[in-house]
């Protein structure tokens, strides 16, 4: 029997994702990565990864 | 996403937040907040509602989470907030947005109200009827009406820590506002004033506030012990008082030995707070063991016939205590005619009739100092937010009425 996906993980591993491609965005030149930028990204980064693990316990 | 459906009985307009609230176990109060700050950065939140509104179904939702307590809430609470804020950000970096000075206070204040409507749900206290002893049936010892805070001391103080921070919060809106509409220096002046006029006020009128607070809660108190002496002696009415009068009646020293050692049980249970040996947990049962208690006390048949039932909580414990008590009567005074019993459990109410084939009585005759049935009948059901009848049968005899209408 398969386990089901461990959604704090996976949620983390999403927000970390999304993290790096603002950065690589940012570094590549498309965006210009600035506090405006990065403040919704990290807390919606943050504040979804402490939903997760809140839920899931 | 099967499961979610629009909560309605919980909900204040369609149910559409304590709906998803429900679907996913958060506390209603984050998703109602994030609404009304997605409608302050931009009117997003009302667009959203009505959506949720037209395309969530109404209707109970089977597969409802439970709450997550402790560090959980804390940390949905938390990252709810960071989401919320991530929303806010990103409609002022697109430039959807009123204003920094309407939109940030609001969220203080929806997230200091949240905070204080949690508290004040967690701190608020039983009614006062349900601390007493539910009846005969129930052999509870009385308790006394303990606040929350002797309970459940944790819980409280963190409503309290909540409600202080949700306060806290609001005033912060409140300068904020203010600083950011440069109108901080006139409402300092106006509020001085107010304190000002306050302590006037209070100096003047504290002697008369405080007499009449002091009043209330005595006048509480009072009606609190009130009803424990009135169930305590309704308690002891139907079991010591009634043993009593049997062992007076009988002549075997079997059955008076058999009387006196039941009611010790009973009596032990009672003080001990623990249920009475080998009482039920549902009404129908409950009823027909409290018909088979009056018959094989007073040898008078009692036919009991229950339509529908349901689980035994303080209120219908005192209707069965009631029942059991105008059972005990009619076989008592219902010249050894069956005593027939009718219960009919409905979603909205619960009726209990008792019927006996006697040659009937007038209740308003009945001396001051008889108790059975102005206390452990008509008074039992008042204080439990029923209400007790008591006529002439149209056969003949007397027919009692029991009702307990479902709260809603």
């Amino acid at each position: 029997m398969r386990a089901g996906p461990d959604i704090r993980a996976l949620v983390a591993g999403l927000a970390v994702l999304a993290l790096g491609g603002v950065l690589l965005l940012d570094a590549l030149g498309p965006i210009d990565l600035t506090f405006a930028v990065i403040a919704p990204v990290a807390s919606a980064a943050a504040g979804a990864i402490l939903v997760a693990n809140g839920l899931s316990r | 996403m099967s499961t979610l459906r629009r909560d309605r009985s919980h909900g204040w307009l369609g149910g559409v937040c304590a709906g998803i609230a429900r679907r996913y176990g958060v506390d209603p109060a984050l998703v109602r907040l994030a609404f009304v700050i997605a409608t302050a950065a931009g009117g997003a939140g009302i667009a959203l509602y009505l959506l949720g509104w037209l395309v969530i179904p109404a209707g109970d939702a089977p597969g409802r989470r439970r709450l997550p307590t402790g560090r959980g809430a804390v940390e949905v609470a938390l990252g709810t907030g960071l989401l919320l804020l991530s929303i806010l950000l990103t409609f002022r970096g697109l430039g959807i947005w009123f204003s920094d000075a309407i939109v940030w206070p609001l969220v203080l204040i929806a997230s200091g109200a949240a905070l204080i409507w949690r508290g004040s749900a967690a701190v608020r206290p039983e009614p006062a009827p349900e601390v007493g002893v539910p009846g005969a049936s129930a052999n509870r010892p009385v308790e006394t009406p303990a606040p929350v805070v002797s309970v459940e001391p944790r819980r409280t103080a963190a409503a309290v820590s909540r409600t202080g921070v949700g306060i806290a919060l609001v005033i912060a809106a409140g300068f904020a506002f203010l600083q950011a509409t440069g109108a901080l220096d006139a409402a300092r002046d106006v509020g001085l004033a107010l304190i000002a006029t306050v302590v006037v006020l209070g100096v003047i009128f504290a002697p008369w506030v405080l007499r009449l607070l002091r009043s209330l809660t005595e006048e509480r108190s009072e009606r609190i012990r009130s009803q424990e002496r009135a169930e305590v002696a309704a308690h002891l009415h139907d079991s010591v008082l009634q043993t009593l009068a049997l062992v007076q009646r009988s002549d075997d020293p079997q059955q008076v030995a058999a009387l006196a050692r039941r009611q010790e049980r009973e009596l032990r249970a009672w003080l001990a707070g623990r249920p009475a040996p080998g009482q039920a947990a549902r009404l129908a049962p409950a009823l027909e063991a409290a018909a088979a208690d009056v018959e094989d006390n007073h040898g008078v048949p009692v036919e009991v016939v229950v339509v529908g039932d349901r689980e035994l909580d303080p209120a219908v414990e005192a209707v069965v205590a009631a029942a059991r008590e105008a059972m005990t009567n009619a076989a008592k005074f219902g010249g050894r005619s069956t005593v027939d019993v009718y219960a009919e459990c409905t979603p909205g109410a619960l009726r209990v009739f008792v019927r006996d084939r006697g040659p009937g009585f007038d209740p308003a005759a009945v001396p001051a100092d008889r108790r059975g049935v102005r206390e452990s009948i008509v008074g039992r059901m008042e204080r439990h937010g029923g209400r007790a009848r008591i006529s002439g049968a149209p056969a003949g005899g007397t027919e009692v009425e029991l009702v307990l209408e479902s709260e809603r």
